[in-house]
């Protein structure tokens, strides 16, 4: 075991981090945005809508996300309009490819987990806000989004970490993130098991970060699940 | 937001708090409610008797929309629910104007609906709040008075999930009150609930009548609407079958429909 070269690739590869959570993160939300868009057409009860949102979700469920990559980064510019459009400067770098096919393709996942999470939503809830004279938008974002949300979570923390794991294929246009890295230093060293072995640390660290924010968060939205034997601030107010 | 409480009618006009006629309701070819017309005046407690099917619950529910009448008109406080045709039915002209008279009608449901992510107290403060925009110090204060009225204070910071069904239909109650409602309407309010935590809720509903609440009840609880109600209407197969005085209705109804129903 050379550990001294575990630690020089871990501090080579240390550098991509930042790259990686940053394809990761703007992708979620801007895929999460697109997912509640997508949750709500297909939820909408309007025809051409649903099926706006039910074809979507085939195409970018049923197809790998690598292709989708490469037909957003070499596809697109194969046309002419693409290129000659306010959109190009955007469309020709592999970061903002990346993260369109990262975000299009999470919030097809995404709006499934929503639309679950919406539907959970009892109608006896719904029923009690519209009945004291809630607006529907004040019942969707004081009732049923709050209380989907807290269903939704497990599920959608799931695809947060299943989103940081899929940034490594960025790296096939041209993304020196972590495992972009990787790469390159296996091109040098040839030594490709220990610097995947490191590689796979990495993630392996930030997803468990990722899976204990999820479940603090979790905890901290869930006060109404717990039992009341937990020591919480009720227990004080009620000895008082 | 503005209450029509009484100040706002002239003073030698009775305006009937809710005001539903030749109310009709169908699901597709089957009838529900077969034109049924009923007043209820400020102060009025008016029990709804029926055996189930009979369209009481229907009928409750359409006062505030949560079903849509296929016919007929409902008001509250002397303003009539505009209601336009479509393709699929009648609806509701104005959705604005629903809401608006909705929060004027408090209603407690069968399975009490408490919003399961919100303590007692948010749950209370949530319309006042967030419907009728009063302020938040004013609304707790409120709250906590609904709260040790209707016997929960203890429970003020719990969630729904934590409370006996009695206390989730009396923390329901002090949710509806909290509307500052000019009526009340309860759905079977003790039905979903096991025998001995009944007792508590109707203790509650007495006390809200002595006050002079306008309330709608429907129930089973012929104690109740013996005893408390200024007003009861039987209804059997979508139809008014008998409307009186408690005790004309108990001891000597016209109605052999009504008979049978009372002595099972």
């Amino acid at each position: 075991m050379d550990f001294s070269f575990f630690l020089s690739a871990f501090l080579r590869l240390l550098p991509g981090v930042p790259l990686t959570l940053q394809l990761a993160f703007v992708s979620v939300g801007l895929g999460m945005v697109l997912a509640l868009i997508l949750a709500l057409l297909r939820l909408s009860r309007i025809r051409p809508f649903e099926w706006i949102a039910r074809v979507y979700i085939f195409l970018f469920r049923s197809t790998p996300l690598l292709v989708q990559i490469f037909l957003i980064y070499y596809g697109l510019s194969q046309f002419q309009t693409v290129r000659y459009s306010v959109l190009w400067p955007i469309l020709r770098q592999p970061y903002w490819c990346a993260i369109i096919a990262l975000a299009l393709n999470t919030a097809a996942y995404g709006s499934e987990i929503i639309r679950g999470g919406l539907r959970s939503v009892p109608e006896g809830q719904i029923e009690a806000a519209r009945a004291c004279g809630m607006s529907r938008i004040t019942v969707f974002r004081r009732i049923v989004l709050p209380l989907a949300i807290r269903q939704a979570l497990p599920a959608y923390g799931n695809e947060i970490i299943l989103m940081v794991k899929a940034t490594a294929l960025a790296s096939v246009i041209t993304m020196m993130e972590i495992t972009g890295l990787a790469a390159k230093l296996i091109s040098e060293s040839y030594r490709a098991v220990e610097v995947f072995v490191v590689a796979g640390s990495i993630y392996l660290i930030i997803n468990y970060v990722i899976t204990r924010v999820i479940h603090l968060l979790e905890y901290w939205l869930t006060p109404h699940l717990r039992s009341v034997s937990t020591p919480v601030v009720i227990e004080r107010e009620d000895a008082a | 937001m503005s209450l029509p409480q009484q100040q706002h009618e002239p003073a030698d006009e009775i305006v009937p708090a809710v005001r539903i006629r030749d109310l009709r309701k169908a699901y597709g070819a089957f009838e529900v409610l077969k034109g049924v017309s009923l007043d209820a005046n400020d102060g009025d407690v008016v029990s709804i008797l029926g055996s189930s099917g009979s369209g009481k619950s229907t009928m409750l529910r359409c006062i505030n929309m949560l079903e849509t009448p296929t016919g007929g008109e409902v008001s509250i406080g002397g303003e009539t629910i505009r209601m336009k045709q479509t393709k699929a039915g009648p609806k509701p002209a104005d959705r604005a104007q629903v809401d608006r008279l909705r929060a004027h009608v408090g209603m407690v449901f069968q399975s009490f609906n408490l919003w399961s992510h919100k303590t007692v107290l948010e749950n209370v403060i949530e319309a006042p709040l967030h419907v009728q925009g009063r302020s938040r110090a004013e609304c707790v204060e409120e709250a906590k008075e609904l709260l040790a009225k209707v016997g929960i204070s203890d429970k003020i910071n719990h969630y729904p999930i934590h409370l006996s069904g009695g206390q989730q239909q009396r923390a329901a109650i002090a949710r509806a009150l909290g509307q500052r409602p000019r009526v009340m309407l309860f759905d079977e309010p003790t039905s979903a609930l096991d025998p001995e935590l009944v007792g508590e809720v109707l203790k509650v509903m007495r006390a809200l009548a002595e006050e002079g609440r306008t309330m709608l009840v429907v129930t089973h609880e012929m104690g109740f609407a013996r005893d408390v109600s200024s007003k009861v209407v039987f209804l059997h197969k979508g139809v008014v079958e008998e409307e009186g005085r408690p005790d004309e209705v108990f001891s000597s109804s016209r109605s052999e429909r009504l008979r049978q129903f009372l002595t099972r």
